[in-house]
C-alpha cells in the first residue's frame, strides 16, 4: 500500500505526468533525427532519473537499454559530484571509464534544476550510425580491443551552464565517418532532454520540488512494493538454463551464457557464474548492460501496470563474473554485445520457462540480426545503411509466435525498402517468409525471414551479425527447434556461405541474402489442431508433404482437402 | 413548434454508439435537434426514420431538404469488427509479407505475449507480380503480364471482392500499377480495386500497402451502406443529396465516399472539431482546445491560428490512442490526413477501481450504455465517473434529460463508499471528489497530447467543451492546464451534428517530391500543383460546386535533409519563385525552433511532399440560433461539494437563459437537456450573443 501520508491522488496525477513527459521526449527524437537506426528502427530510448540517478519513467523505447540509465546517471555524479549546474548536458558511451553500454550507444543526459538545487536528470541514449572504429557503423565484431571501435567518450559536459563545448563538438565531428548524422542525432538528443526538463519543471510548479520529492520516492517504493507480491507468488527455488553463442569468428568454440535464477522469499538473485571469460570480438557485454537484460526478462512476468521506476528491479541482484562476456573489463571489445544481451534474455526465460510454464514462450530468432555495408557513393560522399533485421518470435503456451514482432528485447521497428533505396546505394529486393520453418509443435515458432540487399556502389564494407546457425532456437514441452539462420553472398550465381559473423567486402551488384533463424514450437506437433495445419497450407506458410512429415496431418495435393481420417489414423501410427 | 412552408432546410446526421443525433437547420441560421436510438444492425433506418419524424413533427416535406450531411461509424466499425469485404493484395515480387511484418513495433513495454492484429489479407491472398521499379522511378524489371495473369486467376478462383494494388516505387513511376489495375478491370468486372497511387502517392511501402488495403477492405461494405441510405432517403421523398463527412473534417460526395472510404474513417469525431471551428471563427477566438468527453471516452484537438490540425500518423484499429505520433503498432496504418484528435479512454461511465498498491484508478474499463453507471439503476455494481459527479452534486441527483431518466443516486453513493472511500480510508465526498480529479488527469493527457507534445502552449488557447460530460469537467481541466477561459456551446451534447452543417466540401492531395529546397526545380514543382488543381477542380465540380467558390490550400512537407518526419508549412496560392521557396525555408526553421525548442539554420532543407486541399463553398446559412435552450429555469439551491478547499456549498441551479452579458459569480450548476455545467466558485459566467456560456476560470 501507498504510504499513509501520501495522497492517492496527487501520486497518480505525478505519476501519468512522468509517463508522458518520457514519451514527449522519445517522439522529440524520433521526429527530429537523422540517422535510419534513429527515425526509422527507433533504436533509442528515453527515461526520467531523481535526483539520485535512480529511475522514475521509461519511454516506450528499448527493453534492453533501459535497465542501463543509473549507471550512465551514477558515473556522472561519482565524476562531478558538486559540480553539476543548471544548463549543463552532459554526454558519454564509455563503458570503461562512465556507464555506457557500448561505443554506438551515445547518452545524452542534463539534469534538471530548480532554484539552483538538482531535483532529477533527462535522459537519452541513441544508438548513432557511426562512432569511427574499423568498419563503418562501429558494430564490427573482429574488433579485439574497445580501442579499436571508434571514439570513447567518458562522461563529459557538452554543455557547461549553457553554453556548448565546441572543443567536443569538434573533436567528435572528427573521429566519426558521417558527423552530419551524429551531429544531427546528438541535437536531437539534446532537444529530448530540453523537453523533458521544461515537462518536469512543470510538474515541480504545480506540486512544490518537496512534494515532487515526497511523491517520486513512494513511486519507487510503491513499485518495489508490487514487484515484491509479484516474486513472493513465485515458488522458491533454483532454475538453471544455459544459452550459446555460436561462436564469436575469431574464437571458434561457443560462448556460453550460464544462469542459475534463485528466488527465495520476495527475492530474485541471478548468477552469470559459469558463463564464458570474455572473449576476443566484440560481443562482450559491460554490467549495464547484462543487467538491463535482466530486470528486462523478469519485468515481463510481472503486472505491465507497475510504474517502470528502479524500484522494480530492487529485489533483483545480479551476479556476474568479472572480466567475462556477461561483465566486460578493460581492453574487452563490446560493439556487437547486443548479441550477449539477447542470449542473457534467451537463458533467463529458460530458466523462467520452468517457474512460469503457461507463460513463456519458446526461443525466437534471437534477437535483431544487423546487415551493414558502409563505403563511399558515386559521388564519393560516404554512406552507411544499417539494419536492424528482425521479427520472428517462439511459439506460445497458447498460440503460434507471431511473424513480425521483435524479440521482447527490443522494440526496434524495421527500414522502409523504399527510404533505404532513397537515401543510400543499395536495392532491396526480397523481404518475406520462408515456407516450412517455423519450428513444429502444438503451436508453431514463427517461420523465418529473408531478406537479400544488394549493393550499388563501386564498392562496400559489409558487417554481418548474426546468430543462432548452431545453436538453433529451442522449443519447450515437446516442441521441435527452429531453424537456423544463413547468411549468403550472391545466392544466385557465387553462392558462398558466410559466416554469422564478420565482415567482407561486397562489389558493386554483388546480393546479399540474411535469412533469419525461425521461432521454437512449443508442445507436440501431433497434438496440434489439424484444423491449423491445413490454415498453414492454405496460407502457404507449410507445404502439403510437409504437413504429413512434420505434423501428420494428410491433406490431398490436388484439391487441398484435409483428410481428417487418414490424419487420426496417420498419426497413431506415427507416435 | 413548425418549420416555414416552402422553404429550404439543411440536416445533419451523426451516428453514435446509443443515439443518432439529427440536427435541421433553417436559412435563417434557427436550427431544431432530435435524438433518436441508433439502429446498429443497419444505421440508414435510424436516420432516414428520425428525420422523417422530425420533418413531421416540423410540418415539412423531404422535397425541401437540401442537402443531407451525414457523419458515420460505418467504416471504423467494419474494421474494429472485422467486416469488411474479402480483399487480395497484389505486391512486387518479394514483397507479399510486408503488410504482415507492418513495423515489428509492440505498443507496450514489457509485454512478451502482445499479438499483433491480423493483417486484414490472409496470406493465400497476397500475390506478387514479376516487376520491379528503383528508387529513382526508373524501370529496373519489366512487367511481367504474364504474371499478373496467374495473380488474377487466384483471385477470380476465390471469394475476395476487392483488390489492393500496392507496387514499390510507384509513387515515382505509376505506370505498372496503373497497368495492372487495367488488366483487373479487364479480368475482374464488378470487384472493387484499389491502387496505391490512387490514395496515397507517398514513400513508406508499409504504410502505403496498408492505407490501400483498409480502403479496398472498406469499399464495397461503405458502397453498399451508402447506396442503400441514398435510395431509403429517395424512397421516402427525399431526393437532396447526401453528402459525407471525412476524417479531414470536409464533405464529399457519398460517390467518392464509395470510391475512397478510408478517408471517411474518423467521420464522427471530425465534426466536433469543424463545429469548434465554426464557434471561433463566429466570436473571434483563433486558437482553441476542443474537448470532447462523452460516455467511455474523451478526445482533444487544436485549433491554431484558426486553423484545424491535421495529421498523417495515424493507425486504426489500435483501441484509444493517445498520442497517434509515436509509432506504436497497435493497429492499422492509415496514412491520409485526419483532424489530429488525442483519444484517452475516460468518459462518465469510465469504472473507477483500487489497484493491488491501493492507487485510485479510473478506466479503461467502462460500463458502457448498458448496464451503465450504478446511479442510473439499470444493474450496475461498480462506480463511475458519473456516479462521482452525482455525489458531488455536480449532476442531479433525481434524473437527467430534463426529468425524462429518473436516477437512483443511493445506490451509486452506497457503491462508491464501499469500493472506493472505505478501502481509501476517505470521506466518502473526498473520494468521489478524488475520482473527479482523477478522471480529469487521464483527460489531461489527451489535451497534452495535441498541445504540450508539439512544443504548443495550453495557456495561450480557450478551452472548448461539449459532448455529454465534457461540460462536468472542463473548469477543473482548464484550471489545471493555467487556461483562462472556457466555451460551452448552445447544444453542447449534439454539437458534433451541428458540425456536420457547417462543414465544407474538401478534397485533400499529397504527392511526394524530393528534393534539395536549395535549387529545387520550381518549374517540375509549380506543374505538381497545377495536376492537383485541375483534378480538384474536376472533382468539385462534378459535384455541383462552382469553380468560382473553389478556394486552395497549399503546403509543404520539409524537413532537415536526413530526418524522417517533415513539418507542413503552408505555401503561397501562386505560381512558386526561388524566393518563396527561401520563404518557405525561414517558415521551416521558426516552425521546427517552435516544436522541437532547437533549429539548424546552416544545414540543409529539403522538401518531401506537397499537399494541396481543394475546398469548396457551400453556400447556405450556418447554425446560430438554437430552438432547444428556451426552457425556463427552475430556480433551485443543492448542496455541492467543490474539493478540500471550498468544501461543501449551497449551489444555484440555473438554467443558460438565465445567464446574460453580465458575469455571473460561481458557484453555480447549469442545467440544460442534455449536458450539465459546472462553475466552480471562484468563477465567473456570462453568455454571449451567440448562446455560448463563456466561463472566467479565474487565473491571473
Amino acid at each position: 500500500m501507498l504510504p499513509r501520508d501520501i495522497d492517492p491522488i496527487t501520486f497518480e496525477v505525478i505519476n501519468n505526468g512522468l509517463d508522458s513527459l518520457v514519451d514527449e521526449m522519445a517522439l522529440t527524437i524520433m521526429r527530429t533525427a537523422y540517422s535510419g537506426i534513429v527515425k526509422d528502427a527507433m533504436d533509442y530510448s528515453t527515461g526520467f532519473c531523481d535526483r539520485d540517478g535512480r529511475t522514475i519513467a521509461q519511454g516506450l523505447s528499448i527493453v534492453l537499454h533501459l535497465g542501463s540509465f543509473p549507471a550512465a546517471v551514477a558515473s556522472i555524479i561519482d565524476k562531478y559530484k558538486d559540480s553539476i549546474y543548471p544548463g549543463d548536458v552532459f554526454i558519454l558511451n564509455d563503458p570503461y571509464t562512465a556507464g555506457g553500454i557500448h561505443l554506438p550507444d551515445i547518452y545524452v543526459i542534463r539534469p534538471v534544476f530548480e532554484s539552483d538545487r538538482l531535483e532529477g536528470f533527462a535522459c537519452t541514449l541513441a544508438h548513432h550510425t557511426d562512432v569511427g572504429g574499423i568498419v563503418p557503423g562501429s558494430n564490427s565484431t573482429n574488433a579485439t580491443e574497445i580501442f579499436q571501435e571508434g571514439i570513447r567518450i567518458p562522461a563529459l559536459k557538452l554543455y557547461e551552464k549553457g553554453v556548448a563545448n565546441e572543443t567536443l563538438f569538434e573533436m567528435i565531428a572528427t573521429n566519426v565517418r558521417l558527423p552530419r548524422n551524429v551531429l544531427g542525432d546528438i541535437r536531437a538528443e539534446v532537444a529530448a532532454t530540453i523537453i523533458g526538463e521544461r515537462e518536469y519543471l512543470r510538474l515541480v510548479k504545480n506540486y512544490g520540488a518537496d512534494e515532487m520529492r515526497r511523491h517520486t520516492d513512494a513511486l519507487i517504493e510503491y513499485s518495489e512494493k508490487l514487484a515484491r507480491d509479484e516474486i513472493i507468488n513465485m515458488p522458491d527455488g533454483k532454475y538453471e538454463f544455459a544459452s550459446y553463442i555460436d561462436g564469436d569468428n575469431i574464437d571458434t568454440g561457443p560462448v556460453k551464457i550460464q544462469v542459475k535464477l534463485v528466488v527465495e522469499s520476495d527475492e530474485i538473485v541471478v548468477d552469470f557464474s559459469g558463463s564464458s571469460p570474455q572473449v576476443k570480438a566484440g560481443i562482450n557485454s559491460p554490467l549495464p548492460f547484462t543487467q538491463s537484460a535482466t530486470y528486462g526478462s523478469i519485468r515481463q512476468l510481472m503486472d505491465p501496470s507497475i510504474p517502470n521506476t528502479v524500484g522494480f528491479s530492487r529485489p533483483i541482484h545480479v551476479i556476474a563474473p568479472e572480466a567475462s562476456v556477461v561483465n566486460a573489463s578493460l581492453p574487452a571489445a563490446c560493439g556487437a554485445r547486443g548479441i550477449t544481451g539477447f542470449r542473457a534474455m534467451d537463458a533467463l526465460f529458460g530458466a523462467l520457462a520452468q517457474i512460469a510454464p503457461d507463460r513463456i514462450p519458446a526461443d525466437g530468432e534471437g534477437g535483431n540480426t544487423i546487415v551493414s555495408i558502409g563505403g563511399y557513393d558515386s559521388s564519393s560522399e560516404p554512406f552507411a545503411f544499417i539494419d536492424l533485421f528482425a521479427g520472428g518470435r517462439g511459439a506460445r503456451p497458447t498460440c503460434d509466435g507471431p511473424e513480425g514482432l521483435t524479440h521482447p528485447g527490443s522494440n526496434n521497428s524495421n527500414t522502409p525498402v523504399e527510404l533505404a533505396e532513397v537515401e543510400t546505394p543499395v536495392r532491396i529486393e526480397q523481404y518475406g517468409l520462408i515456407i516450412d520453418t517455423g519450428g513444429a509443435g502444438q503451436f508453431r515458432g514463427s517461420l523465418s525471414q529473408v531478406r537479400e540487399v544488394r549493393c550499388l556502389a563501386e564498392e562496400g564494407v559489409l558487417q554481418l551479425r548474426s546468430d543462432k546457425r548452431r545453436f538453433r532456437p529451442y522449443g519447450l514441452n515437446g516442441g521441435e527447434e527452429g531453424n537456423p539462420s544463413l547468411n549468403i553472398l550472391n545466392p544466385e550465381t557465387d553462392d558462398i556461405t558466410l559466416p554469422a559473423m564478420g565482415v567482407a567486402t561486397m562489389k558493386k551488384d554483388d546480393v546479399i541474402r540474411h535469412v533469419m533463424a525461425s521461432g521454437g514450437g512449443w508442445g507436440n506437433p501431433y497434438d496440434r489442431v489439424p484444423e491449423m495445419v491445413f490454415d498453414d497450407v492454405w496460407n502457404e506458410k507449410l507445404s502439403v508433404s510437409q504437413a504429413r512429415t512434420q505434423y501428420g496431418v494428410v491433406i490431398n495435393h490436388q484439391t487441398l482437402e484435409l483428410d481428417l481420417s487418414a490424419t487420426e489414423k496417420l498419426r497413431s501410427d506415427l507416435r | 413548434m413548425s418549420g416555414s412552408q416552402g422553404k429550404l432546410y439543411r440536416l445533419g446526421a451523426d451516428i453514435g454508439g446509443t443515439f443518432t443525433d439529427i440536427v435541421l437547420l433553417g436559412e435563417d441560421g434557427q436550427y431544431w435537434t432530435k435524438k433518436v436510438s441508433s439502429t446498429p444492425k443497419d444505421y440508414s433506418v435510424g436516420i432516414v426514420g428520425g428525420t422523417l419524424q422530425l420533418l413531421s413533427e416540423l410540418k415539412l416535406d423531404g422535397g425541401q431538404l437540401q442537402e443531407v450531411i451525414h457523419g458515420t461509424t460505418v467504416a471504423i466499425n467494419t474494421i474494429l469488427e472485422n467486416k469488411g469485404a474479402k480483399t487480395a493484395l497484389i505486391t512486387t515480387k518479394g514483397f507479399r509479407d510486408v503488410l504482415e511484418f507492418r513495423r515489428l513495433r509492440v505498443p507496450h513495454l514489457y509485454s512478451l505475449l502482445y499479438e499483433p492484429p491480423k493483417p486484414l489479407v490472409e496470406r493465400r491472398l497476397r500475390l506478387e507480380v514479376d516487376e520491379r521499379v528503383g528508387s529513382g522511378g526508373e524501370v529496373v524489371t519489366p512487367l511481367n503480364e504474364d504474371s499478373i495473369m496467374s495473380a488474377i486467376e487466384r483471385i477470380k478462383d476465390s471469394d475476395a471482392q476487392s483488390i489492393a494494388v500496392c507496387l514499390l516505387h510507384s509513387f515515382s513511376n505509376p505506370e505498372h500499377e496503373r497497368r495492372v489495375g487495367e488488366l483487373i478491370k479487364e479480368h475482374l468486372p464488378g470487384r472493387f480495386c484499389t491502387l496505391s497511387v490512387d490514395v496515397l502517392p507517398e514513400i513508406r511501402e508499409y504504410e502505403r500497402t496498408s492505407t490501400t488495403v483498409v480502403n479496398a477492405y472498406l469499399g464495397p461494405i461503405v458502397r453498399g451502406y451508402v447506396d442503400s441510405l441514398v435510395k431509403q432517403f429517395d424512397d421516402s421523398g427525399v431526393k437532396s443529396p447526401v453528402r459525407i463527412m471525412q476524417s479531414n473534417g470536409g464533405v464529399m460526395s457519398a460517390a467518392r465516399a464509395s470510391e475512397t472510404p478510408v478517408q471517411i474513417i474518423e467521420s464522427g469525431p471530425a465534426a466536433g472539431v469543424v463545429a469548434a471551428h465554426e464557434v471561433g471563427s463566429r466570436v473571434g477566438l483563433k486558437n482553441l482546445i476542443t474537448f470532447d468527453m462523452g460516455g467511455t471516452t474523451a478526445k482533444a484537438s487544436l485549433i491554431e491560428d484558426g486553423e484545424l490540425n491535421w495529421t498523417t500518423e495515424h493507425e486504426v484499429g489500435a483501441g484509444i490512442s493517445l498520442s497517434s505520433r509515436l509509432v506504436k503498432g497497435g493497429g492499422h496504418a492509415v496514412k491520409v490526413p485526419v483532424v489530429d484528435l488525442a483519444e484517452v479512454g475516460a468518459g462518465g461511465g469510465s469504472i473507477v477501481w483500487i489497484d493491488r498498491g491501493g492507487a485510485l484508478k479510473v478506466g479503461p474499463q467502462s460500463a458502457g450504455a448498458s448496464p451503465g453507471p450504478v446511479s442510473y439503476g439499470f444493474g450496475g455494481t461498480e462506480p463511475t465517473v458519473t456516479d462521482a459527479n452525482i455525489v458531488l452534486g455536480y449532476i442531479n441527483p433525481d434524473s437527467i434529460a430534463g426529468g425524462e431518466v429518473k436516477l437512483k443516486s443511493d445506490l451509486g453513493r452506497t457503491a462508491l463508499s464501499e469500493k472506493v472511500a472505505n478501502p481509501l480510508g476517505m470521506e466518502l465526498l473526498d473520494s468521489a471528489y478524488g475520482v473527479h480529479t482523477v478522471a480529469n488527469v487521464t483527460m489531461i493527457r489527451a489535451i497534452r497530447a495535441v498541445s504540450t507534445y508539439r512544443g504548443r502552449d495550453p495557456r495561450e488557447f480557450t478551452l472548448l467543451a461539449f459532448g455529454g460530460s465534457g461540460p462536468i469537467h472542463a473548469v477543473e481541466i482548464a484550471r489545471s492546464l493555467g487556461i483562462g477561459k472556457v466555451i460551452i456551446p448552445p447544444a453542447p451534447g449534439v454539437f458534433s451534428a451541428v458540425g456536420l452543417l457547417v462543414a465544407q466540401p474538401e478534397q485533400h492531395f499529397v504527392q511526394t517530391f524530393f528534393g534539395k529546397a536549395d535549387g529545387i526545380d520550381t518549374t517540375a514543382l509549380n506543374q505538381l500543383y497545377k495536376d492537383m488543381e485541375s483534378e480538384g477542380l474536376k472533382t468539385l465540380t462534378s459535384e455541383g460546386y462552382e469553380s468560382k467558390d473553389i478556394t486552395w490550400r497549399r503546403t509543404v512537407d520539409l524537413r532537415y535533409v536526413g530526418q524522417a518526419y517533415e513539418l507542413s508549412i503552408q505555401a503561397p496560392g501562386k505560381e512558386i519563385t526561388v524566393d518563396d521557396v527561401s520563404e518557405l525555408v525561414n517558415a521551416f526553421h521558426n516552425e521546427h525552433e517552435r516544436t522541437y525548442g532547437h533549429m539548424a539554420v546552416d544545414e540543409p532543407v529539403e522538401i518531401v511532399n506537397l499537399r494541396m486541399t481543394a475546398l469548396g463553398k457551400s453556400s447556405s446559412s450556418i447554425p446560430v440560433q438554437s430552438t432547444s435552450d428556451t426552457k425556463s429555469s427552475v430556480h433551485t439551491n443543492r448542496d455541492v461539494y467543490f474539493g478540500p478547499d471550498h468544501g461543501l456549498l449551497k449551489t444555484p441551479i440555473v438554467s443558460r437563459s438565465d445567464l446574460s452579458f453580465e458575469l455571473m459569480s460561481g458557484p453555480m450548476i447549469i442545467e440544460e437537456y442534455d449536458a450539465t455545467v459546472v462553475v466552480f466558485p471562484d468563477c465567473h459566467a456570462s453568455l454571449d450573443k451567440w448562446g455560448h456560456i463563456v466561463i472566467d476560470v479565474g487565473i491571473e
